[in-house]
């Protein structure tokens, strides 16, 4: 199958690992994961250049300002990120809050804000975004306990706090159990969600190393 | 002649009734019938490839497959995509390249004419002045992190592709490296981004969904 720049999907899929965005106006992408384009496309930095009500009402944090670029002009774009799966997701008048690093580009209608989980930025408004994830995403409802790194991200919902399983505490509260390293299962500290919203989930962070 | 087919997406069989295979070395995960494996560091290309392979560092790590019977072949995982050649010239990143058998002639191919930003593209894709090319027909099978796939590219429809995401191209194509001065103008700004390379002329573009080098 051979695409070109008219059969390449306009905001799609172009297989599991490899995302098409019709750019048109503004739109923001994380540094490094543009993999081809067509067109006559720019890429420029938040911080050099003429984009400063960006910076001021969709990226202010500068932790996070430092990964993204601005891409403006019209063109096909593609990205592509450590061949994990990726997709776009809407959110209206919404608040999703997601690991920083699987966030490969968002409209400027939404504002990205740092937030208070290291490794995490919060998403608020409407408009669309692309994710990559280890593996589709598989969203949850809470009540739920989460693995720490198969956490992709929650919305519309009160940050989580960390459980710990019972025997866990037991064991690490007596002598032995501060002494012996590495015991238990390695599954004795969860994400621990309550209240209304959503779960979002992966296979795992990390991809197997090689 | 050898007949390859995928067994999914990430698993290639070839069936041989006596000819030759090269396959990247290690990506044998099982044969059967009577196959005999050997390495090689040159594929079909002769003795003057050999020399030019070894002169140019565009090294490709080969063993070859002959005999009867059923090879398949499998590279950690990775998205196979067979390609099929009808007498012109692929160009390869040799270490996107699975298989490909003795109807294809095997070489390299010297990229850097363009002088500076040939220096550049090697520099780019950490993968030299030189490419390895396949050309003859018959079928070649690549390896990629996530599905490849292909892009098309016309007169008026250059395109800009990662070279970390590039795997190879075929055509009558012109490439070289584009540097958008906005990237560099950023302090810190050197994720391999701020080199492109654009592909301009008739032909198709391969890419994968991955960049190279980059950690998992």
């Amino acid at each position: 199958m051979i695409l070109n720049h008219q059969t390449l999907p306009a905001n799609g899929n172009i297989n599991p690992y490899a995302f098409c965005i019709d750019v048109t106006g503004e739109m923001l992408i994380r540094k490094g994961k543009m993999i081809a384009y067509y067109g006559s496309l720019r890429f420029e930095a938040l911080g050099a250049g003429p984009f400063e009500v960006l910076v001021n009402e969709v990226l202010n944090s500068p932790l996070q300002a430092r990964n993204f670029v601005v891409v403006t002009g019209r063109g096909k774009l593609i990205l592509g990120d450590r061949g994990h799966n990726l997709a776009s997701y809407d959110l209206e008048d919404g608040s999703l809050t997601i690991r920083s690093e699987n966030v490969l580009g968002f409209q400027p209608s939404l504002a990205c804000h740092e937030s208070i989980i290291p490794g995490y930025l919060t998403l608020l408004g409407t408009g669309s975004f692309v994710a990559s994830s280890n593996g589709p995403v598989h969203f949850l409802e809470p009540p739920v306990k989460v693995d720490e790194d198969a956490l992709l991200g929650w919305a519309d919902m009160p940050a989580p706090s960390y459980r710990y399983d019972y025997n866990y505490v037991r064991g690490a509260l007596r002598t032995v159990g501060a002494l012996v390293k590495g015991w238990g299962t390695g599954e004795e500290k969860q994400l621990d969600f309550s209240g209304n919203g959503t779960v979002l989930i992966q296979a795992s962070e990390r991809g197997v190393q090689r | 002649m050898p007949q390859y087919s995928l067994i999914n997406s990430k698993m290639l069989s070839i069936k041989l009734h006596g000819e030759e295979v090269y396959a990247k070395r290690g990506s044998m995960i099982a044969y059967t019938g009577q196959v005999d494996f050997a390495p090689s560091s040159s594929g079909s290309e002769g003795l003057g490839g050999r020399a030019m392979r070894s002169v140019t560092g565009e090294q490709m790590s080969l063993m070859s497959a002959r005999g009867t019977g059923e090879v398949l072949y499998a590279f950690y995982g990775l998205h196979v995509t067979l390609i099929q050649l009808s007498g012109e010239t692929f160009f390869a990143e040799s270490e996107s390249l699975l298989a490909y058998d003795g109807r294809l002639r095997s070489g390299t191919q010297f990229m850097g004419s363009g002088g500076m930003q040939g220096m550049l593209r090697g520099a780019a894709t950490g993968s030299g002045l030189f490419t390895t090319t396949l050309e003859g027909a018959g079928e070649l099978a690549i390896v990629s992190d996530g599905d490849s796939f292909a892009l098309d590219v016309t007169h008026d429809r250059p395109i800009f592709v990662d070279p970390q995401a590039y795997i190879g191209h075929r055509g009558q194509l012109q490439s070289n490296i584009v540097t958008d001065v906005g990237w560099k103008s950023f302090v810190g700004q050197s994720s391999g981004e701020s080199y492109q390379l654009k592909f301009t002329g008739l032909g198709t573009v391969y890419i994968q969904a991955a960049e190279r080098g980059g950690n998992r």
